[in-house]
């Protein structure tokens, strides 16, 4: 079912990048240029609308990851392995700049790049996950064996979800409460329409991704697989002396 | 090839279009000048941003009501400011302020309307470029490797019905 979703997903590739693109470039020009700074941080609300989403779309991404590991564990679909690895690495490329452009953001407000702070740990550990799962990945030679270890370690990896998720509520914590939560939405509208574009579009941006990502990894497989078949039939081929 | 680099010549161009508009408003509504080019360069009408530090022993007047008289120290260069305008809520000695008004020729002082925040632009910027060009970057070598694995295929004819390339089955 996931397969068959995947592939049917594919076809409209294009439509995301295009989606993503219009969304973002609304999104960089209504943070940078058609909104008014903020009445205490000034023109640093601005990084959080880079921030914010990147953030987001690490956590969905490593929530894909999740989901998709438990399916693989459950199927063995390789195409969904080939899609939790793909958002292994997108996930890694978004939580490190999260990391960086909340380090940026923290140096003028709280007048350091970095803080103990458990949202700033706990989202940092989930980059140490990802790196470990990623590097197993790398090393294991036999591939059926080395996405059955990642998947594991992806699986237990997603502990750190709930308590990326609520460190600012269990914990004494500098980082800001949540935003959107049962409780309304604390967010001015000045800010939130530049930061829902850019967060809609960090979304779409992440699925055209993680569709092109295992659509490389599709034909690095095939690539690989038919050179290997090309080649064992030459080497079976020749002539016995 | 061709539409992919079409695509990025698009995407490029409309990013850097964005830099360039980003780039005016921040020359127009944030920048501030040195009080040495405020004090060196021709009069003008035009208000100036200038930012500097109060110097200590030389602030008075009624702060609450918006009237304030002190010297604005940058490097070297000290400026006699009047300030006319909105209460000052947070002035002090010795405390860095963004001053919004424009430079007396005659005496040689900055009559001061208004105060601003200081800008920190500059982490905004990095933290915008830094993000777009990771990911641009990650996009386009996507995009390409996606391009090579096509050509690689085609011309490697992989797709074609396998046959032994020795020829032994013929």
């Amino acid at each position: 079912m996931l397969n068959r979703f995947i592939r049917y997903i594919q076809r409209y590739k294009g439509w995301f990048g295009g989606a993503a693109a219009i969304c973002i470039f609304l999104g960089l020009y209504t943070g940078l240029l058609a909104s008014p700074p903020d009445y205490y941080q000034g023109e640093l609300v601005r990084i959080m609308y880079v921030h914010v989403p990147l953030a987001h779309t690490s956590t969905l991404a490593y929530s894909v990851l999740f989901f998709g590991s438990i399916w693989y564990l459950w199927k063995r679909d390789p195409l969904v392995d080939n899609m939790c690895q793909a958002s292994a690495g997108i996930c890694a490329l978004f939580t490190g700049l999260a990391l960086i452009t909340g380090s940026i953001w923290a140096k003028p407000t709280w007048n350091t790049w970095w803080t103990w702070d458990p949202r700033l740990v706990s989202f940092s550990v989930l980059l140490l996950i990802l790196g470990g799962y990623l590097m197993l990945r790398k090393l294991v030679d036999d591939r059926e064996r080395g996405g059955r270890y990642a998947a594991i370690l992806a699986i237990v990896g997603g502990i750190d979800l709930p308590i990326i998720k609520f460190s600012v509520e269990w914990w004494r914590t500098l980082h800001q409460p949540m935003s959107f939560s049962t409780r309304g939405v604390a967010i001015s509208d000045d800010i939130l329409v530049p930061l829902t574009l850019m967060s809609l579009g960090a979304w779409l941006l992440f699925a055209y991704m993680v569709m092109v990502r295992t659509q490389i990894l599709y034909l690095t497989d095939l690539l690989q697989a038919k050179k290997g078949r090309l080649f064992s039939q030459t080497h079976f081929s020749q002539p016995t002396p | 090839m061709t539409g992919l680099y079409t695509r990025w010549a698009i995407m490029v161009g409309g990013l850097l279009l964005l830099a360039m508009m980003t780039f005016q408003q921040y020359q127009r509504d944030l920048s501030t000048l040195s009080l040495a080019t405020v004090v060196t360069r021709p009069a003008s009408s035009e208000p100036v941003r200038i930012q500097g530090m109060v110097k200590s022993g030389t602030l008075s007047g009624d702060t609450e009501q918006g009237q304030a008289t002190f010297e604005l120290i940058d490097g070297p260069t000290t400026l006699p400011v009047e300030y006319a305008g909105p209460p000052l809520e947070n002035i002090r000695e010795l405390k860095t302020m963004v001053l919004i008004g424009q430079l007396d020729p005659a005496t040689k002082t900055f009559k001061a309307k208004d105060t601003a925040l200081i800008n920190n632009f500059g982490f905004v910027a990095a933290a915008y470029l830094l993000t777009v060009m990771s990911i641009c970057w990650a996009l386009f070598a996507m995009s390409q490797r996606v391009m090579v694995l096509f050509k690689e295929i085609k011309d490697e004819k992989l797709y074609e019905p396998e046959i032994d390339p020795l020829g032994h089955n013929k």
